[in-house]
């Protein structure tokens, strides 16, 4: 009996949340199942589900999940076993001596968050990032002629190993801080980091955020399904009808940058910024939806972020949950390290309040942003999409004092509508920027493209013949604009802290439903899909 | 708490400290001030505020602060 289709699970096939197999098939079985299931079994239904799916997605590869569940149960039962003995220990002691002691028992607390940092850390290095380093070390040795070539892995990954390791190591923290208590709960804990809408695309939850919500689910409300529907509704437009019409074109020009103009490119890199915040934000929608029929709420990844004044605020709407991750687990860390303090000490006296804590900020700020291109992906182009981002905020917030002079003496309104257009704007600009280096082929090919933009700007070849050669027509880019103007006066809308869902809730149900029918509809008229369209897979899901 | 209204002010002015509650909610103070606050109250109060301690919980009022110094003196 042939059993190979237990290591290799379904493949591809399940990957995106909008693919037949799995809004046809594989949720609406769950959904049945977890329905039908009484209440006390639901969660060992949601958790069976949960590893399902990801076997489905990664085959045998989901050892890696369960590795990691095993080590981070033991490491944060370690950690509380050694906070009990520190508190016994220091209960009778004078507080003189106190502080010597925690200090004892907080150095070995660290060397099993250490631990956990090192097989987390270290299984990502190797399966993710060896073949990168290697490779670059190998181009190095050649280029001092040395005769010595290294071998060069390659890796199978699972589907969400940047995800789910996040979650992992931000669990061991919390423990270690005392933010949360350490679970004696496998299933729970596995549960947590396995929990099948956000496996393969985030967002990344903290233990103190869904832990207890998916360990106590309870039954499917009509609310929560109609809610949830209507959000993957809304995301599964996103994705269908502008994400993957554009990935044609997007391909095409990123494929071949020499031969393309300067007006293509531009036109490319605009594409490639919409396709990517639709995908992401569509996929989101999917992932909020599906665990709000469950009656699970997951924090946010996105909020409007092109309604941004600055760079810096953009992260704070963009992929909030990594923005969060890296900010409470490496911004804050670095810098309140005693050397950071000192030095932000000494800074402040010499440079002043503003400049001053911009000496430790940009060294914790340089942490963050290597670390965020190399989460995005092994490649000097993501590196320096990172360094980038860097320069950007770092630079924004050595500039802000002049910048408020200059605005002063010009007399310029800061918070009037004209300067705020024109901040989203210079925004967008810089952010369409990062995204092109971002999807190139390399830094070389990169700059090769960004080069073009200023050496051969020009729109001859926006001629009948262009459009055609790009794989698209003049009906997708009509269909993608008019469904753009669509989710921007959503987003307008809910900028606004309106709520479409609970406004639609409130008319009556022939409105209700022709509003649905509608967007049903055009999904399923307007939607890139079946024949002559190849499926794109979820873009964030390589990460 | 003057004196900590005294070092806020110094940090960021033009906020009212008095009454506002969402100093880091409502973007009153960025990551940049928040480290330059921490350093100028370890010194100022003898105390280490831990990566932990830094929720937006903790830095939403100076009321909220003064409340983080006095549990992290008494630790």
């Amino acid at each position: 009996m042939d059993l190979s289709f237990l290591l290799a699970g379904a493949g591809k096939t399940m990957t995106s949340f909008f693919s037949m197999t799995y809004l046809f098939v594989f949720l609406p079985v769950c959904l049945i199942v977890y329905a039908i299931t009484p209440k006390k079994a639901k969660k060992y239904v949601l958790l069976a589900e949960s590893l399902l799916f990801f076997w489905l997605v990664s085959g045998v590869l989901v050892a890696y999940l369960l590795l990691s569940a095993v080590s981070i149960m033991c490491l944060g039962l370690l950690i509380g076993k050694l906070q009990e003995k520190q508190r016994a220990a220091v209960k009778e002691l004078p507080k003189e001596e106190k502080k010597a002691v925690k200090q004892e028992f907080i150095k070995k607390q660290r060397a099993v968050v250490f631990l956990g940092v090192l097989i987390h850390i270290g299984l990502l290095l190797v399966l993710k990032y060896s073949g990168f380093f290697l490779g670059n070390i190998n181009t190095l040795l050649a280029a001092f002629n040395c005769p010595v070539e290294m071998y060069v892995p390659s890796f199978a990954m699972p589907i969400g190993i940047s995800f789910f390791s996040l979650q992992a190591l931000s669990y061991i923290v919390d423990v270690y801080h005392g933010l949360v208590k350490p679970d004696k709960n496998f299933a729970r804990l596995l549960l947590f980091l396995s929990f099948f809408p956000q496996i393969v695309e985030g967002p990344i939850c903290r233990y103190g955020q869904t832990a207890s919500q998916l360990w106590e689910v309870g039954s499917i409300k009509y609310r929560n399904l109609t809610f949830g529907l209507q959000r993957i509704l809304y995301g599964m437009m996103k994705k269908l009808v502008i994400a993957d019409r554009l990935d044609p074109l997007v391909k095409k020009v990123f494929d071949e940058p020499n031969s393309f103009d300067g007006g293509v490119i531009i036109l490319a890199a605009v594409c490639y910024t919409v396709q990517l915040y639709m995908d992401f934000s569509g996929s989101m929608d999917a992932v909020l939806g599906t665990a709000e029929i469950f009656g699970i709420r997951l924090p946010e990844n996105f909020e409007r972020p092109f309604f941004s004044r600055s760079v810096s605020e953009f992260w704070k709407r963009w992929h909030i949950t990594l923005g969060a991750w890296f900010k409470d687990y490496i911004f804050f860390p670095v810098t309140s390290a005693k050397r950071m303090k000192n030095l932000t000490s000494s800074a402040r006296k010499k440079l002043g309040n503003h400049f001053g804590p911009l000496v430790a900020g940009g060294i914790a700020l340089f942490c963050v942003w290597i670390c965020n291109g190399l989460w995005h992906g092994a490649g000097w182009n993501f590196i320096f999409f990172g360094m980038y981002h860097f320069v950007l905020i770092l630079s924004g917030n050595i500039i802000t004092p002049a910048s408020k002079k200059v605005l002063q003496k010009l007399h310029i309104n800061a918070s009037g509508l004209g300067y705020r257009v024109f901040q989203i704007i210079r925004t967008t600009i810089l952010v369409i920027i990062g995204e092109l280096f971002f999807r190139a082929n390399g830094v070389g090919s990169g700059m090769e493209l960004f080069g073009r933009i200023f050496t051969d700007l020009s729109f001859r070849s926006f001629d009948e013949f262009l459009l055609p050669r790009l794989g698209v027509d003049i009906f997708d880019l009509s269909i993608c604009g008019v469904t753009l103007l669509i989710v921007f006066a959503v987003s307008i809308i809910n900028e606004k802290g309106v709520c479409i869902r609970e406004t639609l809730a409130k008319r009556n149900i022939v409105f209700r439903w022709c509003v649905l029918y509608m967007l049903i509809l055009f999904i399923v008229v307007f939607g890139a899909y079946s024949f002559g369209y190849i499926p794109v897979d979820p873009m964030y899901a390589q990460f | 708490m003057e004196r900590l209204i005294e070092i806020l002010e110094d940090i960021q002015p033009d906020v009212d400290y008095e009454n506002c509650t969402d100093l880091i909610d409502g973007h009153y103070l960025s990551s940049l001030d928040i480290i330059s606050l921490i350093a100028e109250l370890e010194d100022e109060y003898d105390i280490t505020v831990p990566a932990v301690e830094i929720v937006p919980d903790n830095f939403n009022s100076a009321e909220k602060i003064m409340r983080m110094i006095e549990r992290l003196q008494e630790d």
